[in-house]
């Protein structure tokens, strides 16, 4: 391998490496991709159709398997052995969910897909706050067609022309399964106030697609899937870029340094072999980085050189800033009114089949916070799991044939409301280099900030409200404690899966690390792939848009090499 | 006691089992494929979990030794087949091992369920007095007695025992049975909740105004 002439060096094998080696090994270039996890097959490793009876203390939640047993991460969670974080003195909570496996985080993602609207590359525009893109909606928008016809997308409905709410053009996506009980019972408060709910766009598909499985309309997506009808970048772009012959794929493989050449070019990086513990320097005439925003930002800061003392590319001390999350806040309800229904196989399509976009954007004066949410929201017969107490009171002492009726006839009668919100980058949010902790290996680690802002934690309070409202308006009860106030609401920074942020596109090397097209402004043959370029945190969950985007960059990034730009 | 229940007998696999007669050197095999178990009575006790990357589509028996005695296992199943009992074609609690679910929650390495630990061991010690020598009468009004108690460490001890016995017994299959859940089979479409399920939803939009 070492001494193999590679064109390319992809730094992780997600979203934005998995998209970035499928376009640039299609185009002929010779890529080695470095990922720090294992190797990970889901046509045999998916437990598809396991029942939590089958697995220890029934799949719950553990340290080990923080998202439950047959969650698709590997080695990962809020904690990876033997690879700390830091979060600073005095910062707000941050936690920061990793993967060590093939794929990533695709592997165990929500499959939601949604497109980034045309106010979000320009928000600063709309509302005086954040930060402009420097491309516009209609810039991505082919990447988007041609992401959504390759991963197969749920969802197609006709034209609805909301606002900021982008329509897919006919034949990108396939129809998604109809709505279930609970999502027929739901849309009705939404419309009595006014509120659309729309067709979920899901990584899933549902209907006939060239090269492809069709959902089973079973079995969990977070557990991965064996058969390749949801997204995943491990059965969805890798295989096809490894039948190219021009991909080599190095597992265990924790790149934390990216070696400069002459002439102030990347001439390779530097990993550690996280079994043997081994350190390797690989060369190649240019380097993508895509390893997740955090993990992307951390390589560049201990890349220190004469040229660069505070790592890589961090001249104007960018790297690492405007690190941003979607707000998350959630309140479940239990419905009378869905009780005793005949039982219903509600185990769709893995996705919601349904949801609400955003519905406010008209009204932010008055709400007292710009921007705003959108909400997922799940409900239905599903698989029994160690939480079916939780259907009855916390005062209820019932046992034997009452117990039996009381459990039948609420199974399914819960709804849970989930906003998932835009957040606005501040100067409080930010990740940079530990100056003491280290990883196993010796490697100085990140040491997080966050605070969220007013514009976020009103956002959450008013998501809280809405939900009470809707579920009075279903003549339902909130489960559990609800907090209304957004500070006490609003989820921990990081929870939501979706930091990105750390190494943003911008106009010139004042105002960012790289340009529209991921590559940095100080070290041309150095580029970003991943969430990490993203400028603002639109409430659109980003993984749709970090593969439109690498796909958009690795295709200039390809126009480059052929000209010998590289 | 002619009205003695019958012995709780675990339900653990024989492979397991063979394991457990390996790591912790008490139990004793009953005839194929169950096992009655005793105290941990030499070697060291196994007190790992599965681990960041355990094996999904098969997977292997939590690997920690189990802690509970013989006389926590069978206050456990009565206690289990109290809240739980046998009903129609639906099966008692204890026929479905949740006993010894309880003993392999309890015994796990984890916070939250070594967070239960005391609770649940506590609790089950305290009511074997009142069970397991007690006649029908007596073990009776022991369980009523718990099911009503208002002082917090028994309510404590009873609420959590309902939800992990509630939770073992519908994540079986016998569970989805007696609950009404029909899903986990591959289909080749989704077709949507039946006219008879719509139908109910409308005669509640009506009720509801909407």
């Amino acid at each position: 391998m070492a001494n193999d002439n590679y064109d390319v060096i992809i730094v992780g094998s997600g979203a934005g490496g998995g998209m970035s080696a499928y376009h640039l090994t299609k185009s002929g270039l010779k890529v080695l991709m470095l990922e720090a996890g294992r190797n990970y097959d889901p046509r045999v490793e998916t437990p598809m159709f396991n029942t939590n009876a089958e697995a220890p203390l029934r799949g719950v939640g553990t340290p080990d398997k923080p998202f439950g047993f047959y969650d698709a991460t590997v080695d990962g969670g809020w904690q990876v052995p033997n690879e700390p974080y830091v979060v600073a003195e005095g910062s707000e909570p941050f936690i920061w969910w990793r993967p060590r496996m093939l794929g990533g985080r695709t592997n165990h993602w929500g499959r939601i897909a949604l497109r980034f609207g045309p106010l979000d590359f320009k928000p600063y525009s709309r509302d005086g706050l954040g930060y402009d893109w420097p491309i516009s909606y209609d810039d991505l928008a082919p990447w988007y067609d041609k992401t959504e016809k390759l991963i197969g997308v749920s969802g197609a409905a006709p034209a609805r022309n909301l606002l900021n709410t982008p329509d897919s053009p006919d034949g990108c996506l396939m129809p998604s399964a109809p709505p279930r009980a609970f999502e027929i019972f739901y849309e009705r408060a939404f419309r009595k106030m006014g509120i659309p709910v729309i067709p979920m766009h899901g990584a899933v598909v549902t209907g006939q697609m060239e090269g492809r499985n069709t959902c089973l309309f079973a079995t969990p997506c977070g557990r991965g899937c064996a058969i390749g009808a949801n997204f995943q970048s491990t059965t969805v772009l890798l295989p096809p870029a490894m039948a190219t012959g021009n991909l080599t794929i190095t597992t265990n493989a924790l790149v934390y340094q990216v070696d400069l050449g002459k002439a102030g070019k990347a001439k390779g990086v530097t990993y550690v072999d996280r079994k043997t513990g081994e350190h390797h320097s690989v060369t190649a005439k240019s380097v993508v980085l895509a390893a997740g925003s955090g993990e992307t930002a951390r390589i560049l800061l201990n890349s220190k050189s004469s040229a660069f003392p505070n790592g890589l590319c961090n001249t104007h001390g960018m790297v690492g800033r405007y690190l941003m999350d979607s707000v998350g806040t959630g309140v479940t309800g239990q419905f009378p009114s869905m009780e005793g229904l005949p039982p219903t196989n509600d185990d769709g399509q893995g996705t919601q089949h349904t949801y609400v976009p955003w519905w406010g954007y008209e009204k932010q004066k008055e709400l007292g916070f710009a921007r705003g949410y959108h909400i997922e929201i799940g409900g239905g017969r599903h698989m029994p799991s160690m939480g079916m107490a939780g259907l009855l009171p916390d005062d209820e002492t019932s046992v034997g044939d009452d117990l039996r009726a009381k459990l039948r006839n609420r199974f399914g009668s819960t709804i849970g409301f989930d906003g998932r919100g835009e957040m606005i980058p501040n100067d409080d949010c930010y990740c940079e280099i530990d100056p003491v902790a280290k990883d196993k290996w010796g490697i100085p680690v990140l040491r997080f900030h966050w605070k969220w802002g007013e514009h976020e934690t009103n956002q959450a309070a008013h998501a809280v409200k809405t939900f009470l409202e809707v579920i009075d308006t279903l003549g339902g009860k909130p489960m559990g404690e609800v907090e209304t106030e957004g500070r006490k609401a609003i989820s921990k920074g990081g929870e939501m899966i979706h930091e990105i942020g750390t190494v943003r596109m911008g106009h010139n090397d004042t105002d960012s690390v790289v340009n529209q097209y991921g590559q940095s402004w100080a070290v041309p043959n150095l580029f970003v792939m991943d969430g990490a370029v993203m400028v603002s945190s639109p409430d659109k969950n980003p993984t749709l848009s970090i593969l439109a985007l690498a796909w958009r960059s690795a295709d200039n990034m390809a126009t480059l090499a052929k000209q010998g730009a590289l | 006691m002619s009205d003695a229940p019958e012995p709780y007998v675990s339900k653990i696999d024989r492979r397991t089992a063979l394991a457990w007669i390996g790591v912790v050197g008490a139990a004793a095999a009953v005839g194929a494929g169950v096992v009655v178990y005793g105290p941990i009575k030499g070697g060291e006790p196994v007190r790992r979990g599965y681990g960041t990357d355990p094996k999904l589509t098969k997977p292997e028996k939590a690997p920690w030794s189990r802690i509970m005695v013989p006389a926590q296992l069978q206050t456990a199943a009565i206690l289990a087949d109290f809240i739980l009992p046998a009903s129609g074609a639906a099966p008692a609690a204890s026929t479905l091992g949740i006993p010894d679910f309880i003993d392999e929650w309890v015994s796990a390495p984890y916070p939250d369920q070594m967070g239960d630990r005391p609770v649940i061991l506590n609790g089950l010690n305290a009511l074997s007095a009142k069970v397991l020598k007690a006649d029908a009468t007596g073990r009776s009004a022991a369980l009523k007695a718990l099911q009503e108690s208002t002082d917090p460490a028994s309510q404590k001890f009873w609420k959590k025992f309902r939800k992990l016995t509630i939770g073992a017994y519908y994540t079986t299959d016998a569970g989805f049975k007696d609950i009404g859940y029909i899903g986990n089979v591959s289909r080749t479409s989704d077709p949507g909740p039946s006219p008879e399920v719509k139908a109910a939803l409308e005669r509640e939009f009506q009720k509801l105004g909407l």
